[in-house]
């Protein structure tokens, strides 16, 4: 690509991502006063108006997905990368590897002396056993793309566009400005973001218009006198923070440098925040509402110490700066990795030295650069609700479902992966190792909660906590295509799902409960099998034999192929510790299979519970049951032809795809993509296997009802209460954190009130006393002095009266003796003269 | 030639001034406080004039003697004006009668 | 000679005033004055101010007196004739007059008259005597120069001497004094007018 083809395609690039990106946030300043105005101007037409917010909500997200697609489009033409060519290296099964005879054996020679591949050698020989002729790089580079490597040296970014939307502000060599950083990441994550947020505000349409009224009943609030509290409907309010909401996420995904992240991200939240309280006046919804954003700052303030190290070793908070116009300045990724991905790290005195590319000679301490990296996964964590912050995540789904839905499963919990992905080259092999326990742990924790839930909700929620601890383990793992893949996949049959949910909650009159549905496949089918579908993609489930799956199949298999990659690797260096990071995952694809389909049975299957909820339930409106429709053919199919997995592929880090060894602090070694490939066949077993035993069992539970669920529970009491506690995590919290608290704010109080107090009360008094002591100096002697010369002069007029006889001849004697008394006193005192 | 000195007719203008302001004193006529007060002027008159003479002054004194003569004449006409007027208001010309400005 | 008529005049310009002081009767008062202010004048004219002392016998005991007993015969009608003083005020005004006085002639008394001269002489050059213009010894005329200096022309002090700044006449003085004299003529008139009734006619 030519310089000029560059600009031209990165000027195109960046307006039309803008376009889509400030969008929402024109709907949202439209919607967040017409809808207001509207309704103020004409009441009687109760809410019609108001539905223009809906519509012009729609119409911007839409509009925006229009533009992200048609911005695919041009990159893809601009930038010569093959999506359907190279789809056989991602093929499961017999046509699995390509070959990187050429390409491998490069990196080899550049890489050889720093010994990072006897991993590679494994994969070496599975190649040479497989038959296959693959052109192009594991990078999803086009066949005549090999040659273009050669030529371009070993440019990481040749599919990326960087640049600079506004700059606001330069402080010295601090730079805070709008970046733009586009590559095969940001377009995908906005096309999705904005499919996804089309269907929901459609969706939304219909599940919110109980809110089209002057007057609604919120059940939920009980007022004193057993009523119910009343206000005027939030339609439009809802779907201008859905505006800004998509407005936050897309400039947090299209931003191009790490402090942009950080603003968006806090925007993001804010969405949050608010769209969780929606129901303000339910306590439920603002306790839950403040809960996700305290959690989310606990986060955050890693987030911010991550930025203050990155920016007092760095200077600068680019990601990477692409444009051949300004090639000397480099961003974040350039300055710590070369173009091969490698770290220039050297062994000092001091400890490891990371050198910094960019000409300064900038150095960082290594460990520094792990806190930098844990730093602003510490956001992610918050964000992504990873453990040990993930309980907000739950109580988060007392917003509205469609907020759950794109909110909380879809968009914005993904945006921890995201950035975690997008950051991917900041991090060392100690922050990944993190990382994958993190996940390890957090997925666990999710799914075994998931199965004692009965809130048809926080089923969804819990599954959305393990889903993204399966992420965030791929990301940890070295299985980054993996992870964003799942990311991708799950965000669609996640928010199937849930839009589901809504339906089933809109159609049974609010409520929530599990136990008190089932059967309702007769009463609403669409909901029922759209809600199937989302259900076999999420537990991965396939047709063994063709390897032929939803969605979810092959992007879990990729997880769980890289998982095991990684423990095959790493038997050696730490051994049994990494052990959980394979079994967890597969044990877990088993349990996300047994209670997905339980709540399937439970909710669709089976004999009604509860025959009121049941007689009155109901299919929704089309324009719900559209987006669960459109969302459904996404679900199957996102992942088919590996059109996906390679257009994640363009924008993988150089440095993943061949793996490598680390032993700085912990001797780790990241699987190549070769390695991933060659066990990917057995862990697709696996996970498959592990995936139908949970669907069974879940099966034998729940639908067939050959084993009382209620006997096991009762067996296994104390894991039950455990389980449904949630680990106990939200007392311990309470326990740890928010008792002291309370009890720190009351020694505050006594604090206040017996010291702080007493002290400005006798203050007070001492200044009492002092005015009134002033006011007695005041009354006795300026008043005193004041009439006294009032009343002296008063008295001496009035001697001086009665000289004023009225006698003119006593007036002239006056006169002669005032001469003569002048006379006298000249005589007196100038006797000479 | 031995001559009247400036102190004799020094004197006599302290007599007349002393004169005219025992007359303005005492007497209870209108008319006769008017004559004390043209006695007083004349007494100021012939210092003036004896200064015209024995000292520096020259032609000036009598100049300034000329126009207290003129105001005398005037003040005459307006205080005996007055005096009518007081006449007619009071039917006396008693200026102990005239004590409206008494204090 | 010059004695002798000195103390003529001033016996009788003294006399008539404490005549007038003691007189009782306001017409007699009246007739005093005008002996007083005559020897007035015949004193004026033996200090050779000729204009002067005829101005005072014409305005002063041509105008003013006989303004004054006009005054008398308007007022002093029947008891009103005599007003006598009290004894006491009139003991008190004579003391305090005999004071003043002892003061004034004590005063006179002790300034060092023809030393004063003789400084005057030197300091002006010449007797103040023979300063040429009215002062002919012995003679009186000096009508013409107060007619001069009273429009602004000082002959007695300009003529003869080379002086850059002129001396200022009397012009500005004498037009206010006419003006005044307009002024007081009209007052006069006005005050003392007799009031009349304006009568409203009855039959309505």
């Amino acid at each position: 690509m030519t310089p000029e083809t560059y600009i031209q395609t990165g000027t195109t690039l960046k307006w039309l991502l803008g376009l889509a990106w400030l969008l929402p946030l024109v709907g949202f300043c439209i919607e967040i006063y017409g809808g207001h105005w509207g309704r103020r101007l004409d009441p009687a037409s109760n809410g019609k108006k108001v539905k223009l917010a809906a519509y012009m909500a729609v119409f911007c997200i839409g509009t925006g997905f229009l533009l992200s697609l048609s911005a695919f489009v041009i990159w893809k033409g601009a930038t010569d990368v093959q999506l359907v060519a190279a789809a056989h290296d991602a093929e499961h099964g017999d046509a699995h590897d390509s070959d990187h005879a050429g390409g491998h054996d490069d990196h080899e020679g550049h890489h050889a002396d720093e010994g990072h591949d006897h991993e590679h050698a494994g994969g070496h020989d599975h190649d040479d056993a497989d038959g296959h002729s693959h052109e192009g790089e594991a990078r999803g580079q086009s066949p005549d793309e090999s040659e273009h490597h050669e030529e371009h040296g070993n440019d990481p970014y040749a599919a990326a566009f960087s640049g600079t939307f506004y700059e606001l502000a330069h402080f010295g060599k601090l730079r805070i400005a709008i970046d733009y950083y586009i590559d095969g990441l940001t377009l995908l994550m906005f096309c999705m973001v904005t499919l996804i947020a089309t269907c929901i505000h459609v969706f939304a349409i219909g599940y919110m218009s109980d809110e089209l009224t002057e007057d609604y009943e919120d059940h939920f609030v009980h007022l004193p006198g057993g009523k119910h509290f009343h206000r005027p409907g939030r339609f439009y309010r809802f779907f201008a923070f859905l505006s800004l909401f998509s407005f936050s996420m897309l400039g947090l995904v299209l931003a191009g440098n790490i402090f942009q992240v950080f603003v968006f991200w806090e925007l993001v939240g804010v969405c949050s925040y608010l769209l969780i309280g929606f129901y303000v006046e339910r306590h439920s919804a603002s306790t839950a509402a403040n809960k996700a954003f305290i959690m989310n700052r606990v986060g955050d303030f890693g987030f911010l110490i991550g930025l203050m190290i990155l920016w007092t070793y760095f200077g600068t908070f680019q990601f990477a700066n692409t444009d051949p116009a300004s090639a000397g300045e480099v961003g974040l990724f350039q300055m710590v990795r070369d173009a091969d991905g490698h770290l220039d790290v050297a062994e000092t005195e001091e400890g490891s030295i990371v050198s910094l590319h960019g000409g300064e000679g900038r150095t960082i301490p290594y460990w520094l650069l792990i806190a930098a990296g844990i730093g602003i996964f510490g956001g992610c964590i918050g964000k992504s609700a990873q453990f040990p912050l993930q309980p907000w995540l739950p109580d988060a789904m007392e917003g509205p479902t469609p907020v759950s839905a794109l909110v909380h499963s879809a968009t914005m919990v993904a945006a921890g992966v995201y950035l975690t992905g997008r950051f991917y080259p900041m991090f060392t092999p100690e922050v990944l190792l993190t990382i994958a326990y993190i996940g390890c742990i957090t997925l666990f924790i999710g799914a075994t909660i998931a199965i004692v839930a009965t809130d048809i909700k926080r089923v969804l929620a819990y599954s959305t906590i393990s889903q993204l601890g399966y992420m965030m383990l791929a990301l940890g793992v070295g299985g980054w295509v993996a992870g964003l893949y799942h990311l991708i996949t799950h965000a669609f049959f996640k928010s199937l799902m849930f839009l589901c949910s809504g339906s089933v909650i809109h159609g049974c009159h609010h409520e929530q409960e599990m136990t008190k549905m089932g059967g309702l496949y007769k009463k609403m089918p669409i909901t029922a099998i759209a809600m199937l579908i989302g259900v076999v993609a999420i537990s991965g489930l396939a047709i063994p034999i063709l390897n032929v799956g939803l969605s979810g199949f092959y992007s879990k298999d990729a997880i769980v192929a890289s998982a095991l990659a990684f423990m095959s690797g790493n038997r050696d260096t730490i051994s049994f510790f990494a052990i959980p990071l394979f079994v967890m995952p597969l044990v877990t694809a088993g349990i996300t299979a047994f209670y997905m389909f339980r709540l399937w049975f439970m909710t669709f299957a089976g004999p009604p519970k509860d025959h009121h909820v049941y007689d009155h339930a109901h299919e929704s409106p089309s324009v719900m049951t559209l987006p669960l429709i459109v969302l459904s053919v996404f679900a199957i199919g996102c992942a088919w032809f590996g059109i996906l997995e390679n257009w994640i592929l363009t924008a993988e880090p150089a440095h993943v795809a061949v793996g490598g060894t680390s032993a700085h602090h912990v001797a780790l070694s990241m699987p190549s993509h070769h390695a991933i490939h060659g066990v990917h066949h057995t862990a697709g077993i696996a996970a498959l296997f592990a995936a139908v035993v949970g669907a069974a069992l879940s099966a034998v539970f729940y639908w067939k009802g050959l084993v009382d669920p209620n006997l096991v529970k009762r067996s296994f009491a104390g894991v039950h209460h455990f389980l449904v506690e949630k680990w106990q995590f939200d007392n311990l919290y309470d326990a740890m954190f928010v008792r002291p608290v309370h009890i720190v704010a009351r020694w505050c109080t006594a604090f206040d009130k017996n010291v702080l107090d007493a002290f400005l009360h006798w203050l007070s008094r001492l200044t009492l006393a002092t005015s009134s002591w002033d006011r007695k100096f005041d009354e006795t002697f300026v008043d005193g002095l004041v009439n006294l010369v009032g009343s002296s002069t008063y008295k001496v007029g009035r001697s001086l009266q009665t000289v004023q006889t009225g006698s003119l001849r006593l007036y002239v004697m006056f006169i002669a003796l005032g001469v003569m008394a002048l006379f006298g006193l000249l005589f007196m005192f100038f006797p000479s003269a | 030639m031995e001559g009247v000195g400036v102190q004799g007719y020094l004197a006599v203008g302290a007599v007349l001034f002393v004169c005219g302001v025992i007359c303005m004193a005492t007497k209870r006529n209108g008319i006769g406080v008017l004559m004390g007060v043209e006695l007083v002027l004349n007494g100021a008159n012939v210092n003036f004039v004896a200064f015209s003479k024995f000292g520096p002054l020259g032609l000036d004194g009598q100049i300034a003697s000329l126009f207290v003569i003129v105001l005398a004449a005037a003040e005459a006409a307006v205080a005996l004006a007055i005096a009518l007027n007081f006449y007619n208001n009071h039917l006396t010309i008693d200026v102990d009668r005239a004590n409206e400005l008494q204090g | 000679m010059e004695m002798f008529l000195f103390t003529v005049f001033a016996a009788a310009a003294c006399g008539g005033a404490i005549a007038v002081v003691l007189s009782q009767n306001v017409v007699r008062m009246a007739f005093y004055l005008v002996i007083s202010l005559g020897s007035t004048a015949g004193l004026f004219f033996m200090l050779s101010a000729d204009f002067v002392g005829a101005t005072q016998l014409l305005i002063y005991v041509g105008g003013t007196v006989v303004l004054l007993i006009f005054g008398v015969m308007l007022t002093a009608s029947g008891p009103f004739l005599t007003i006598k003083s009290s004894p006491g005020s009139m003991v008190l005004a004579i003391a305090v007059g005999a004071c003043f006085l002892m003061m004034v002639v004590g005063t006179v008394l002790q300034v060092d008259w023809d030393g004063n001269a003789a400084r005057l002489e030197g300091q002006y050059g010449a007797s103040s005597l023979d300063r040429p213009g009215y002062n002919q010894h012995g003679e009186g005329h000096t009508t013409r120069s107060i007619g001069t200096a009273l429009l602004g022309a000082r002959f007695d002090k300009d003529l003869g001497k080379n002086r850059e700044q002129p001396s200022t006449g009397y012009l500005l003085p004498f037009e206010i004094v006419s003006v005044h004299l307009l002024v007081v003529l009209i007052g006069a008139a006005y005050l003392a007018r007799a009031k009349r009734r304006v009568h409203v006619p009855s039959e309505f």
